[in-house]
């Protein structure tokens, strides 16, 4: 199962914590992610570089909101990464000649 | 008050000196605070209601002056499957390793079992929920300690907190900076835990230069232990340090007492940038399970959270029964200059001298 098998259009937003949508301006974008996250049980973080490209998927949480995109197709990941996809926060992201 | 200790960063904090302690104790963070610099609270995996009070207690002893609190928010999430689903699958291989470690160190196992059924929670919806105390009890400073806090920039400012993002690389700086973010932390390879991999000499002034004109003060993070790293950070363009693994071995840090004494022994060459803890590269000190994982024929680390999950019951038996040759704690590069237990108030004053012994001698000669 991967991250893109993830998305569940039928929750609603109270349920899943979030809304979803599609931004067709985003889709296809090629993109690198600077991510990572709290690592499980502990007070520490790690960081993980990923790059690939945007579905246009996207989710925001709460009321900001703090949006999220879908990247897939992923050119680079960490080792040992086994999903196919990573869901990204917007301002983590880095646009193909952004830089 | 002036003086080459006196940057801008003390008049946006109302601090006497630019110095930041990063830290997990409340006691470390109220003794700096109460001796003249900041303190920030890394809060990553306390629960809302935990924050809540840590805020209170730390507010009940710094008569006003400023503080504030670190959260980890994420900036790249796979899906979330159950515990269940990540423990079956481990491999065979990898199970029978972490045994081997067990017996050939004997590690104990730990009091109680790791919980591990509240792992998987530092997700978009738990950090919300974690942010909205900050700002619900009107913290002076939130540091995002990953993750860029862009989106909550507006919010933020609306209730007067100020927002700090620490960067491992110089596009980072620029997009937080742009974004509006109040400060800047440049963090180089040579810190604990998570880094990205530029050294503080170089990420530093690139991260200075980035900010030039836009009156962000930057923060220098990574291997900053003695007065002569606040010089040279401060002659880089910073307007202060970030401080972590400086208090470690304080008399107010609440480490238990193997695992200061560990750090006080431990050398530079003793962190080690690794996968093999929890999956994702970290700098900690060297402990046995590093030895194992890093020996020719180990098995490649598992990706996170699955390495996390198999160390989990090695690490918890070391702290249980503080056994000081199986301890790892995150450290930086630095760690070499904490040589003995000392409390917070003094560490910082020497920290302060030592960067004023530095501009003393450039001035006389």
């Amino acid at each position: 199962m991967s991250s893109t098998d993830s998305h569940r259009p039928e929750e609603t937003a109270s349920e899943a914590g979030y809304r979803e949508g599609f931004d067709e301006a985003m889709r296809g974008r090629r993109a690198e992610c600077d991510g990572g996250k709290g690592i499980e049980g502990t007070h520490f973080a790690g960081r993980q570089e990923f790059a690939g490209v945007l579905t246009g998927h996207y989710r925001d949480f709460g009321d900001y909101p703090w949006r999220w995109y879908l990247m897939t197709d992923l050119t680079r990941k960490p080792s040992g990464y086994a999903h196919d996809g990573v869901w990204c926060a917007a301002e983590s992201l880095v646009f193909e000649g952004e830089e | 008050m002036s003086g080459p200790l006196h940057t801008p960063l003390c008049d946006k904090l109302g601090i006497e000196y630019p110095i930041v302690a990063f830290t997990h104790c409340k006691d470390v963070a109220v003794a700096v605070i109460n001796a003249g610099g900041f303190a920030v609270l890394g809060e990553a995996m306390h629960a809302p209601d935990h924050i809540a009070a840590d805020i209170k207690w730390i507010r009940d002893r710094v008569n006003g002056k400023p503080f504030g609190i670190d959260l980890v928010l994420p900036s790249s999430v796979p899906e979330e499957r159950t515990v269940e689903q990540l423990l079956a699958e481990i491999p065979q291989t990898h199970r029978d390793f972490e045994q081997m470690i067990k017996h050939k160190y004997n590690v104990p196992d730990p009091k109680e079992a790791p919980n591990l059924h509240i792992w998987g929670g530092l997700d978009q919806k738990r950090a919300l929920a974690q942010v909205e105390v900050v700002f619900d009890e009107r913290v002076p400073v939130f540091a995002s300690g990953l993750g860029s806090p862009a989106f909550l920039l507006k919010r933020a400012h609306q209730l007067g907190i100020q927002v700090w993002g620490l960067v491992g690389k110089p596009r980072q700086a620029k997009k937080q900076i742009a974004a509006g973010t109040d400060v800047i932390i440049a963090q180089g390879y040579d810190a604990a835990g998570h880094t990205g991999n530029i050294g503080t000499f170089s990420i530093v002034p690139q991260v200075v230069d980035a900010a030039r004109g836009s009156g962000v003060p930057v923060i220098a993070a990574g291997g900053v232990t003695t007065g002569r790293h606040l010089a040279a950070a401060l002659a880089l363009g910073a307007d202060g340090v970030w401080t972590g693994s400086l208090w470690l071995a304080s008399r107010e840090s609440d480490l238990n007492l193997p695992l200061k004494e560990r750090l006080i022994e431990a050398e530079t060459d003793d962190t080690v940038y690794s996968d093999c803890i929890s999956g994702y590269t970290m700098r900690t000190t060297r402990c046995p399970w590093h030895n194992e994982w890093l020996s020719p024929g180990a098995p490649e680390p598992l990706k996170p959270p699955l390495q996390m999950l198999l160390s989990a019951n090695y690490i918890q038996g070391s702290l249980d029964y503080q056994r000081k040759d199986l301890m790892t704690e995150a450290a930086g590069q630095g760690i070499h200059y904490v040589t003995e237990m000392k409390p917070a108030r003094q560490i910082l004053s020497d920290l302060v001298d030592g960067a004023l012994d530095v501009f003393d001698r450039f001035a006389s000669a």
